[in-house]
């Protein structure tokens, strides 16, 4: 059984009471198998964050069913098995981490004596126990993401959603944040997560799917992308001469380097062809390699595209 | 249930950390202080005075906190959108509007409640003993917060700004106090043909504030019949229940985007 459906949703707000309604969706189908890692991916306002919103009944979609462990999403049934990190989370200023969490546990169904034990195991996997007796509007945005991250797995959900959970985090909560995910996803949790930060979706996710104006453009396997982007030859030149950079095949992208230069080729030939004239006069070959392309070039070259779907 | 009352619990919270609560216990303990001095300047029954200022003074504060708490209170969680992270969980609309009912009515209680001791304290001070009224005349002011909490939470649910619901809520708070004008209208023929029809329909349709308001029967000694008490009770809890359930109804199709 998938552990998230989304079946042909469309959604459209409405600005106004009495105007019409502004597309922000279309035709969105997906699934993710469970336990899978699955990267929600697309530019800024491609409709990530409202398709989240459909699917925690948030808004309800004019079209198209939604079905979370085979329960359909507006159904309460579907929610006891979610946890949600919403993008820049909130919570009630003058309350303590304690009580935020209590409330949490609590309305996600955990009675009242065992909740302690899953406040104290959720608070300790984001390495905050230190500060459960801190009130909310004395933590940092990194801290404050913590504890969103850690209400949203304190009832041990089957499906995480997570939108945007390195923001805010500096380079060590982010490694601590991968890891706790990596490790959720090997005692079986669902990611679904959205975010802007690449690597770590590429990291983190066995498949990503990208939107771009309300619609998907395609959902790609982390290991096909490499075939997908194609890659290119990497040839880096230490110091050089005016005369070889006049000589050398002209390259599809040239970074000039302090005292290097690095040069982009799409091709073998015409990469052989430019090592060859290097070598022949004597310049110092810094390396030469072929570089697969990554999620970062699959992305950039669908929002490059005018006609994506054939991608 | 445990989702409305960990709702309830976290809205009470709150509000007893909040700064609003806190100026309106100290304007209230002001108007008091204020009431036993003009009690002692008034030619006259001195207590009525230091009973009727200090039963308006918890009327005053209680119902303002219950206004402007209720109607900002959905602005907020929106504007926060600390409200995704609640509909989030395997939480009704339902048990959220219900849970901040609970914790807002809680919270004007409390204050109601803690404010009472002080009119009780200059009433004694003057009478040389207590007066059970004034607790009958807190219960008639209890019956209203549970009306009026009931309509700052409808407009809420219903109205998207919290400058309008606030509004709509004061307007339908003066409008309740003032329901005796309409059956005094009715009474006395003042209005006729269409116009009766009207003015009958707004009297059924408005909160009967002033008849749960006991203050000035119990100020002025008059005796307060124990039916006026149970009436008032069941008429203030299916007021509230029906608004609460109109405001579920428009909340439910509410969408946060």
């Amino acid at each position: 059984m998938d552990a998230l459906q989304l079946n042909s949703i469309s959604y459209a707000y409405r600005s106004d009471w009495l105007l019409k309604r502004v597309p922000t969706i279309r035709d969105v189908s997906l699934e993710v198998a469970a336990g899978e890692s699955f990267g929600f991916l697309g530019h800024n306002g491609a409709g990530k964050t409202t398709a989240i919103k459909c699917i925690l009944n948030l808004v309800t979609p004019q079209k198209g069913e939604i079905k979370i462990l085979g329960h359909d999403s507006r159904s309460i049934e579907s929610r006891k098995q979610v946890g949600y990190l919403p993008e820049q989370p909130y919570f009630y200023d003058h309350l303590t981490v304690m009580e935020i969490m209590d409330m949490y546990a609590a309305l996600t169904g955990i009675p009242s004596g065992k909740r302690r034990s899953a406040i104290d195991a959720a608070l300790e996997k984001v390495h905050l126990q230190h500060r459960a007796k801190s009130r909310m509007r004395s933590l940092s945005k990194g801290l404050t993401q913590r504890v969103a991250m850690a209400q949203a797995i304190v009832a041990e959900p089957r499906v995480l959603i997570l939108d945007e959970p390195f923001s805010g985090l500096d380079p060590v909560g982010r490694k601590e944040f991968a890891d706790l995910i990596r490790s959720l996803k090997k005692e079986g949790a669902t990611i679904f997560m959205s975010s802007h930060v690449l690597s770590d979706v590429e990291q983190l996710c066995d498949r990503v799917s990208i939107m771009k104006q309300g619609m998907i453009q395609g959902v790609f396997s982390l290991a096909d992308i490499q075939e997908l982007t194609h890659g290119h030859y990497e040839l880096v030149i230490q110091n050089p001469s005016e005369n070889l950079l006049n000589e050398l095949p002209g390259a599809n992208e040239t970074v000039s380097l302090e005292r290097a230069i690095r040069l982009h080729y799409p091709d073998k030939t015409t990469a052989h062809l430019a090592l060859e004239k290097s070598i022949a006069s004597k310049a110092e070959i810094g390396s030469f390699a072929f570089v697969h392309g990554g999620l970062e070039e699959l992305f950039v070259k669908l929002f490059q595209s005018n006609d994506v779907q054939g991608v | 249930m445990q989702s409305i009352i960990a709702i309830a619990r976290n809205t009470f919270r709150e509000s007893l950390r909040s700064k609003i609560l806190y100026a309106l216990f100290f304007f209230a303990f002001v108007l008091l202080c204020l009431s036993s001095f003009f009690g002692t300047v008034t030619i006259g029954d001195q207590v009525i005075v230091v009973k009727n200022f200090g039963l308006f003074g918890i009327s005053l504060f209680t119902l303002a906190y219950a206004a402007i708490a209720g109607t900002a209170f959905l602005h907020k969680e929106l504007a926060r959108k600390t409200i995704y992270n609640i509909l989030a969980k395997p939480v009704r609309r339902s048990e959220f509007l219900l849970g901040k009912y609970a914790g807002m009515l809680a919270t004007a209680l409390l204050l109601a409640i803690l404010m009472l001791p002080m009119v009780a304290f200059f009433s004694i001070a003057l009478e040389r003993s207590f007066d059970t009224g004034l607790v009958l005349a807190l219960y008639g002011i209890i019956l209203q917060l549970i009306v009026l909490c009931a309509i700052a939470i409808f407009f809420s649910a219903v109205v998207v700004t919290p400058l309008l619901s606030g509004a709509f809520t004061v307007a339908l708070f003066l409008a309740g106090r003032s329901t005796g004008y309409l059956l005094h209208l009715l009474e006395t023929e003042a209005v006729t043909g269409f116009g009766t029809s009207i003015v009958r329909l707004l009297y059924v349709l408005l909160p009967h504030l002033d008849w749960l308001d006991v203050s000035d029967q119990v100020v002025y000694g008059i005796p307060v019949a124990a039916s006026h008490l149970v009436w008032g009770t069941l008429y203030a809890i299916c007021y509230a229940g029906i608004l609460l359930v109109l405001g579920v109804f428009f909340f439910e199709r509410r969408e946060f985007n």
